[in-house]
């Protein structure tokens, strides 16, 4: 009961600020931007959409952008946003007076970060269906997609994408906590997203945490050979980083000299 | 019995700033406890301190006679605090505020329209916080930490910012939230006569060092203690003499002599004394210290 009253109280505080709207935008940028092309090549549509592997065709392309860099970026920002409502606002001491546990308040914080990541991941599925279907709706010569949507292996996808994001959010959300400055973490979450994807061909990228959700979505769309890491699960790999990176935050935070 | 007590809290933040040198406190339940100290002499520090702020180093503490750590979560339940500058959410109204720590501390809901009410800011509505005067802030602030109806309210420098009418809300607030529901309250303060007209009891810290402690009478009776007689004349050696067959002289060096407060007829006495003597009296004064000179005094010994 104190978990869920924390955590409705952190969740009231993102109400309005920019880490409620990035949610959204994060969700229905690639839908929009390929609603946009669609519309531009309105001429080559009646093909795509008859296609049998329409969905697939979809759902590859709206990923492509959203697992490699949408989605790392998005992250960084939201775990520094979340975190700069109690610096900027000058209410961790408020925050650390409330009769919460350290571990509760710190648990409530990294609840909202993963719920605000699954509610992207909602819109960006919606988005992503809608930018399919509105242009047959609109277009008279475009035909509803006849294929099917692969329900399962989308659902399957999407979990195993959402465990390969949760290394960003852990290291995200320690640096975060860490430092008043939003700069730092945002800075530093840059730096090493952008040296993970100049590595991304290196044989060992796997060990750089923030690549895991590029190199799941290159293998299951093809573009990297499904045995490229035969002695290594991504998602084996993604749920260990992130345990090691909340205890890692969960132990700095608690023991943090100044609560204040 | 004692809502806080700190037993030797001593705090460095370096090994060569000790920000507090064994500060033995005592908060006793149902008064209203002026921390007076100038800027920077420990009192935030020790308030800090006292909430869990900031982590304990040495010496013990003690609020409603158990030791703060071991039951952290519990003694804050009964705990409302304003710790420096205004600590809200500028991008949320004031409903909105109080709405967020409401379920935190599971007080009922008609509980944010009536704390609302008292601190005047009933009628902001959807106005946000960043958009609020400073004293607006200030008052949010107060309003947070009296949501949770605590029985021991700590206030760091509450009426900052506040307008004079403001400050005198606030401190009417304040003490009928004393004696009509028996808060005991811990208000820190650089400035004595905006404290003393409420206070009862007063502690006054000067680089970390608790210099007095007592009730706001005990204060007043060392005022006393402050008052005496100046005298001005033509020749302060020869008057020394003369001054010194009626009363003792607190002091007696050239253009300063002072004597403790004296009947109206011994000082008529001298000053007869004096004339009959051939030294002229240019001034006699009877100097009053107030309780800010007090302070002052207090903190320079």
């Amino acid at each position: 009961m104190n978990f869920i009253n924390s955590f409705s109280s952190e969740w009231l505080k993102k109400k309005r600020s920019l880490a409620s709207w990035l949610v959204v935008v994060g969700g229905f940028f690639t839908p929009c931007i390929i609603l946009l092309s669609r519309f531009k090549n309105a001429a080559k549509l009646p093909a795509l959409y008859a296609a049998p592997n329409f969905w697939l065709r979809q759902w590859n392309q709206s990923w492509e952008s959203m697992a490699a860099f949408l989605l790392p970026i998005g992250i960084i920002l939201a775990a520094g946003l979340v975190t700069q409502i109690e610096f900027k606002n000058n209410t961790w001491k408020q925050l650390h007076a409330t009769p919460q546990r350290f571990s509760t308040i710190f648990f409530a914080k990294l609840l909202v970060v993963l719920v605000m990541l699954a509610e992207t991941f909602v819109l960006f599925n919606v988005g992503m269906y809608l930018s399919g279907v509105i242009p047959s709706a609109l277009f008279g010569n475009v035909p509803y997609p006849t294929a099917a949507i692969p329900y399962r292996a989308f659902l399957s996808a999407n979990f195993n994408l959402y465990i390969d994001c949760l290394p960003i959010l852990a290291l995200q959300y320690l640096i975060s906590l860490q430092f008043r400055n939003f700069l730092v973490p945002v800075g530093v979450g840059f730096a090493i997203w952008f040296l993970g994807i100049g590595l991304l061909s290196w044989r060992y990228s796997f060990f750089l945490p923030y690549n895991l959700s590029t190199i799941d979505f290159f293998i299951s769309s093809g573009q990297f050979p499904r045995d490229r890491y035969p002695l290594i699960n991504i998602h084996h790999l993604a749920i260990v980083y992130t345990a090691v990176f909340t205890i890692a935050a969960y132990v700095l935070y608690v023991a943090k000299k100044d609560k204040g | 019995m004692n809502s806080i007590e700190t037993i030797n809290l001593t705090h460095r933040f370096s090994q060569s700033e000790t920000a507090l040198n064994s500060v033995n406190l005592q908060v006793q339940q149902n008064t209203i406890y002026g921390f007076l100290g100038p800027n920077g002499a420990g009192k935030t520090t020790t308030l800090k301190l006292i909430l869990g702020l900031l982590r304990k180093q040495q010496g013990e503490i003690l609020v409603f006679g158990k030791p703060f750590a071991e039951q952290r979560v519990q003694t804050l339940k009964n705990i409302g605090s304003m710790i420096e500058s205004p600590s809200i959410y500028g991008h949320l109204t004031a409903a909105e505020n109080l709405r967020i720590l409401q379920p935190v501390y599971g007080c009922p809901q008609k509980r944010i329209s009536e704390v609302l009410e008292l601190t005047g800011l009933a009628r902001t509505g959807s106005k946000k916080a960043n958009q609020f005067s400073l004293g607006m802030k200030q008052r949010l602030s107060i309003a947070i930490a009296l949501l949770p109806s605590p029985s021991l309210l700590i206030l760091d420098e509450p009426t900052n910012g506040l307008d004079p009418n403001g400050m005198i809300e606030i401190r009417e607030l304040l003490r009928d939230l004393n004696r009509n529901h028996g808060t005991t309250i811990l208000v820190s303060s650089h400035l004595l006569n905006e404290i003393e007209k409420f206070v009862t009891h007063i502690g006054i810290i000067h680089r970390g060092n608790l210099l007095f402690q007592g009730t706001l009478a005990n204060l007043i009776s060392k005022q006393q203690q402050y008052c005496f007689i100046a005298f001005e004349t033509s020749d302060d050696a020869g008057a020394v003499a003369i001054i010194n067959k009626f009363s003792t002289l607190l002091r007696a060096d050239s253009g300063n002599l002072a004597t403790p407060i004296l009947p109206k007829e011994k000082i008529a006495a001298i000053n007869q004394a004096l004339v009959q003597n051939g030294i002229d009296v240019y001034q006699i004064t009877r100097v009053e210290s107030d309780l800010e000179k007090i302070f002052f005094d207090v903190i320079s010994d």
